[in-house]
């Protein structure tokens, strides 16, 4: 901001001055720019270049060029599989969890008063526990026996609809998909609460006088105010279908037979299972080049809907 | 979102209903966690007995013994709360000196710097696991509280530099050039004017941070070989080997590990919600 005035022109040099000054600002950025080189940058590149060789972890690496990505991209149907899931994931996430959640945001901000904020934490529950302690929780409500769910199934004299969830390849990935739907509940909820929040209460009146019912204003004004949060949300969602591991991890390791496998639980097997580090690298680099194109695609898509 | 024109009975009874509805709702999305405390107090056989509901009679309490003292809840516990705290206080402190060098120093590279450090959202975490645990294991961290200390800061600050930098960006300068201007440091200026007039992206930082960090165990599962430095997700982990067949103490563990959490998310209750709002919104 600099001043034309004459008696401030010695105030600008003096603030240019301090604003300027190397040192400060590398030492300010520095911790910052060291530690991102270090746990995230560096090891992304050392991961560029384990995908390239043959390691069990022991022993001297064995260069191998790019033979590992030839074998991911155009031979490993679990690699596929595992994008494929991600993909499936993203769709029920977008095309279910997100309108149960844009309801429930409406109904929440619709009780309003004290009811408002107990449901509202109500929902949110499951989002602050631990996905070691959902995820275990789930194994035993699925557990054919004794859990939960057949024990409900049975009790409502459907004992015919019990299920092996975990154990049978192609109810599996079925039930997973359940854990995170009901998982990621809360997050939506909260999210698109916040955005209804956030609409103009005098838009709704108007509309009010004008003899508009509820069905009506919400989809002429809460949806199509609502866009920029939709936006941010789908991308969310889309983007955790893609990282999904702890989850995984817990419930079915991927299995029966890699019918559930998601691209990082895939990696983490490859190299601490399998002891094929160098493989599991490979899939490592792959998975951030997707996870970074899903998201500037993501973000142009929807930059292009908006301009328009 | 109120309409006019509608009775006074018609709408008792349908905010009556809505309630009713939601509060199905609520029950049936909380009711694994009901389950869950419920036969945490049965006798591990009495999960066989095909009944959804019990009331344990009596209510088995030396479950929650036995998983407090052989899940080593204490230890784990202790564990997560040193972890997290150095973690969140880091992290806003290296958050509030980088958004400040980048909002408020003048240099050709600021937004250069800004933009690669916000890059680091789009990483995915899982992707620096396995090099990651090579170079600790080489740098001999493996085991040590720093091989989760540098991945928590490292993680938490693209998101921290981003709620901080937001934040800065609308808060007038006049302050800190007056105090400039008088002869302080820069240092001074950010620790004593800057520092207290964020707080409240302070809270949404430590809020995130803290619920990012809190229930993380991969990494923790990676990096640690020892029981020294787990944290309190462990808990339910580790346990799951030695009383396989005893569920009761096994669902005892897992209400333990959730309790924490809980407690301060019911304590704290508004301003996470409204933490999570700001940080969510504008990510």
């Amino acid at each position: 901001m600099e001043s034309p005035l004459p008696f401030d022109k010695g105030r600008d040099i003096i603030l240019n001055k301090v604003y300027s000054n190397k040192w400060v600002i590398l030492s300010l950025v520095t911790p910052a720019v060291i530690l991102f080189i270090s746990a995230i940058f560096a090891p992304i590149c050392l991961s560029a270049y384990f995908g390239m060789t043959q390691y069990s972890g022991m022993g001297t690496p064995v260069f191998i060029g790019l033979e590992n990505f030839r074998q991911l991209l155009f031979h490993d149907e679990i690699f596929w599989r595992s994008l494929g899931n991600a993909a499936l994931l993203g769709f029920c996430f977008v095309c279910i969890q997100h309108p149960v959640c844009m309801i429930f945001a409406v109904l929440v901000d619709k009780v309003s008063g004290k009811l408002e904020k107990f449901f509202r934490a109500a929902y949110f529950i499951p989002n602050v526990i631990s996905v070691a302690v959902i995820a275990s929780m789930w194994v035993f409500i699925y557990n054919p026996d004794f859990g939960l769910l057949n024990s409900a199934l049975r009790a409502l004299g459907l004992g015919s609809a019990q299920q092996e969830w975990l154990g049978n390849p192609d109810m599996a990935i079925w039930s997973v998909i359940i854990v995170l739907v009901w998982h990621g509940f809360g997050w939506g909820l909260l999210i698109y609460y916040a955005g209804i929040k956030g609409i103009d209460t005098q838009l709704y009146e108007a509309a009010a006088i004008d003899g508009a019912t509820g069905t009506q204003s919400f989809f002429r004004i809460t949806l199509p105010m609502m866009r920029p949060v939709i936006r941010v949300n789908v991308t969310l969602a889309i983007i955790s279908a893609l990282k999904q591991m702890e989850t995984v991890y817990l419930l079915t390791n991927g299995g029966p037979g890699n019918k559930t496998q998601f691209l990082a639980n895939y990696l983490y097997q490859k190299a601490f299972s399998s002891y094929e580090y160098g493989y599991g690298n490979a899939i490592s680099v792959l998975f951030v080049i997707v996870c970074m194109a899903a998201t500037v695609l993501l973000n142009k898509v929807f930059k292009t809907k908006a301009e328009l | 979102m109120n309409f006019a024109g509608s009775n006074t009975k018609s709408r008792r009874i349908t905010r009556g209903l809505l309630i009713a509805f939601m509060s199905v709702i609520a029950f049936v999305e909380l009711f694994p966690l009901i389950w869950l405390v419920d036969f945490s107090l049965a006798k591990s056989g009495d999960l066989f007995a095909s009944n959804i509901l019990i009331a344990p009679n009596p209510p088995q309490w030396q479950n929650y013994y036995t998983a407090f003292v052989d899940g080593k809840v204490l230890h784990f516990l202790f564990n997560s709360i040193t972890v997290n705290t150095i973690t969140v206080i880091a992290t806003i402190l290296i958050s509030l000196m980088v958004a400040y060098a980048c909002t408020r120093m003048k240099w050709k590279l600021n937004r250069t710097v800004m933009n690669i450090l916000l890059l680091g959202m789009m990483i995915p975490i899982h992707a620096t696991l396995l090099p990651n645990f090579l170079i600790y294991n080489k740098v001999g961290m493996v085991d040590s509280i720093f091989a989760l200390l540098v991945p928590y800061i490292a993680f938490s600050l693209p998101q921290g530099i981003f709620i901080m930098a937001s934040f800065l960006e609308s808060v007038p300068r006049a302050l800190e050039e007056s105090a400039l201007i008088d002869g302080c440091g820069v240092y001074r200026i950010i620790f004593k004017i800057v520092l207290p007039i964020t707080k409240p992206s302070i809270v949404t930082i430590a809020i995130m941070t803290f619920l990012n960090n809190w229930n993380e165990f991969v990494m923790a599962m990676t990096y640690l070989t020892s029981d020294k430095w787990r944290t309190l997700p462990f808990s339910v982990l580790q346990f799951q080997g030695q009383y396989a067949s005893n569920y009761a103490v096994q669902f005892a563990v897992m209400a333990l590990t959730a309790f924490p959490a809980l407690i301060v998310y019911i304590l704290l209750n508004e301003q996470i919600t409204k933490g999570i709002v700001v940080g969510a919104v504008k990510g």
